[in-house]
C-alpha cells in the first residue's frame, strides 16, 4: 500500500482516467460499427467491457468505495459468460454459411 | 483556458482514427497514427491543468504510459486486416489497462483482468479464430477475405465515436468540478477501522501474535483510529491497558468484504448466470457435433440419420 501515494486523488488523474475510458470505448464503438468479421465485433465489446472497468475503478477511488470494484468482478463473470455464448454462436454460424462475414446474416433484417 | 479546445483535440484525434481506418498507403497510415496520438497527448495535456493540487508526478507519468500504450494498440487492434493479430494486439490493451489500474490502486481487479482476459476469455478467441480460419483457407491459404480486408462505413462509425467522445469530454471538463471532493487519508483510516471491526477473528489473531489480548465483551469499540493508524485498545501481559497499532487491510480484503457483505445476492447470481452460460454453450456445442456427425454420414453415404442420433444421445 505504501508504494503508491496515500494521498486523495486530484481532479486531473479523475479527468486522465475518464478520457482513457471514454477513448476505448469510442475505439470500441468505431470498430464494432465498421468491422464485418462477426469474432472481431465480439472483440470490440470486450474493448468496450474494459473501458467501462476504467471508469468504476476511478470513480471508486474517488469516493474511497469498492462497490466500484466489486461491480468490475460481475462485469467480468458477464463478458466470460457473453464470450463462451457468442463464440459458440459464431461458431455455429461459420458452421452454416463458412464465413465469418456479418453481412452473410442480412436477410433477417426484413 | 478556452472551452473549446478540448474539443478540437477530439476532432483531431477522430480524423487520425479516421485515416488509419481509410488510408491505404502505410505513410498515411502512420500520419494519421501519429496525429491521432499527438491530439490525444495535448487532450490528456488540458485536462493536466484542472483545478486542484497537483498528485504525485510518477503516479501520474505512468498512468498516461499506459494509458496512450492502451490506446495506441486498441487502434491497431481495429484497423488490423487479420482477426489473430487484433486478438494479440487486444492482449496489449489488457495488459496496459491493468497497469493503469495498478495505478489506480485497485490492484486485485488489476491481477484478476490478466488472469481471467488474457488468460481465460482471449484464449477462447483464439481458438475459434484458428479453427474458423482454417476452415475457410484451406484452399487459399493465407489469404485475406474481402470482408477482413475493407471496413464497413468507417466514416460514419468515427463519426459516433467522436460524438461518444465529446460527451466523455464534456463531462470531464466540465462536470467533475461539481463532484462532492475526493476521499481522502481520513476517509480511508476510517473504511479501514470499518473493515477491521467486522473482523474480530484476524484482529484476535494480530493481537494475540503481539502478546496483547482483549479487553472483555465486543472487540468492534476497542478499534479506533488514532493519529495516522488504526490501533487497538486491549491490554497486555500483565493485565494494563495498551495501544497496538493494527496491520491496515490492503485492497483485496476491502474489495472481498465489500462483495460478500455488500453483495451476496448478486453473488449468487453471478453463479447462476455462470452455470447457465455453461449450459447454453453445451447445448449448442452439442447440436452442432449431432449436425456434423450426420453430415460426416452423409458423406460416406452409410446409414439413416434416425438411427445415428439414437445412437449417439
Amino acid at each position: 500500500m505504501m508504494l503508491l501515494a496515500a494521498e486523495s486523488m486530484t481532479q486531473a488523474s479523475l479527468a486522465h482516467a475518464l478520457l482513457l475510458s471514454g477513448v476505448l470505448l469510442s475505439i470500441g464503438i468505431a470498430g464494432f460499427l465498421s468491422k464485418r468479421n462477426l469474432i472481431v465485433m465480439f472483440l470490440c465489446t470486450e474493448l468496450m467491457f474494459q473501458a467501462v472497468i476504467i471508469a468504476m475503478v476511478a470513480f471508486g477511488r474517488w469516493y474511497w468505495d469498492f462497490s466500484g470494484q466489486v461491480f468490475v468482478i460481475f462485469i467480468l463473470t458477464v463478458a466470460a459468460a457473453e464470450a463462451a455464448l457468442a463464440l459458440a454462436l459464431v461458431v455455429l454460424l461459420h458452421r452454416r454459411r463458412s464465413t465469418l462475414d456479418a453481412e452473410a446474416w442480412t436477410e433477417l433484417r426484413e | 483556458m478556452d472551452p473549446i479546445l478540448p474539443y478540437i483535440a477530439t476532432a483531431g484525434a477522430a480524423l487520425g482514427l479516421l485515416i488509419v481506418l481509410t488510408g491505404r498507403a502505410v505513410a498515411v497510415r502512420g500520419g494519421g497514427g501519429l496525429l491521432g496520438l499527438a491530439s490525444l497527448a495535448w487532450l490528456f495535456g488540458l485536462a493536466g491543468g484542472l483545478p486542484g493540487e497537483a498528485g504525485d508526478v510518477a503516479e501520474e507519468i505512468f498512468f498516461l504510459i499506459f494509458a496512450l500504450t492502451a490506446v495506441a494498440s486498441a487502434v491497431q487492434m481495429i484497423s488490423q486486416k487479420r482477426p489473430v493479430y487484433s486478438a494479440l494486439f487486444f492482449v496489449l490493451v489488457i495488459m496496459s489497462v491493468c497497469g493503469a489500474l495498478v495505478m489506480l490502486e485497485a490492484f486485485f481487479i488489476a491481477f484478476a483482468l490478466v488472469i481471467v482476459y488474457a488468460g481465460a476469455i482471449l484464449i477462447t478467441y483464439m481458438f475459434v479464430l484458428m479453427l474458423a480460419q482454417q476452415a475457410s483457407d484451406s484452399s487459399h491459404a493465407g489469404e485475406i477475405p474481402h470482408y477482413d480486408r475493407f471496413p464497413r462505413d468507417p466514416c460514419a462509425a468515427v463519426v459516433v465515436a467522436a460524438l461518444v467522445m465529446g460527451v466523455v469530454v464534456s463531462a470531464a471538463f466540465t462536470g467533475l468540478g461539481d463532484l462532492p471532493p475526493a476521499a481522502g487519508e481520513t476517509a480511508r483510516l476510517q473504511a479501514d477501522a470499518a473493515l477491521l471491526r467486522s473482523l474480530p477473528g484476524q484482529v484476535k489473531r494480530e493481537a494475540s501474535r503481539a502478546g496483547v489480548s482483549l479487553r472483555e465483551g465486543e472487540t468492534a469499540p476497542q478499534i479506533e483510529v488514532e493519529g495516522g493508524d488504526v490501533v487497538l485498545r486491549g491490554q497486555g501481559a500483565d493485565g494494563e491497558a495498551t495501544t497496538m497499532v493494527l496491520t491496515r487491510p490492503g485492497n483485496t480484503s476491502h474489495v472481498g468484504w465489500t462483495l460478500v457483505a455488500s453483495f451476496p445476492a448478486s453473488l449468487e447470481l453471478a453463479g447462476v448466470i455462470l452455470l447457465m452460460a455453461m449450459f447454453g454453450a453445451v447445448v449448442l456445442a452439442r447440436r452442432e457435433m449431432e449436425h456434423a456427425e450426420r453430415e460426416l454420414t452423409r458423406a460416406v453415404g452409410g446409414g439413416d440419420d434416425d438411427a445415428d442420433t439414437g445412437a449417439d444421445a
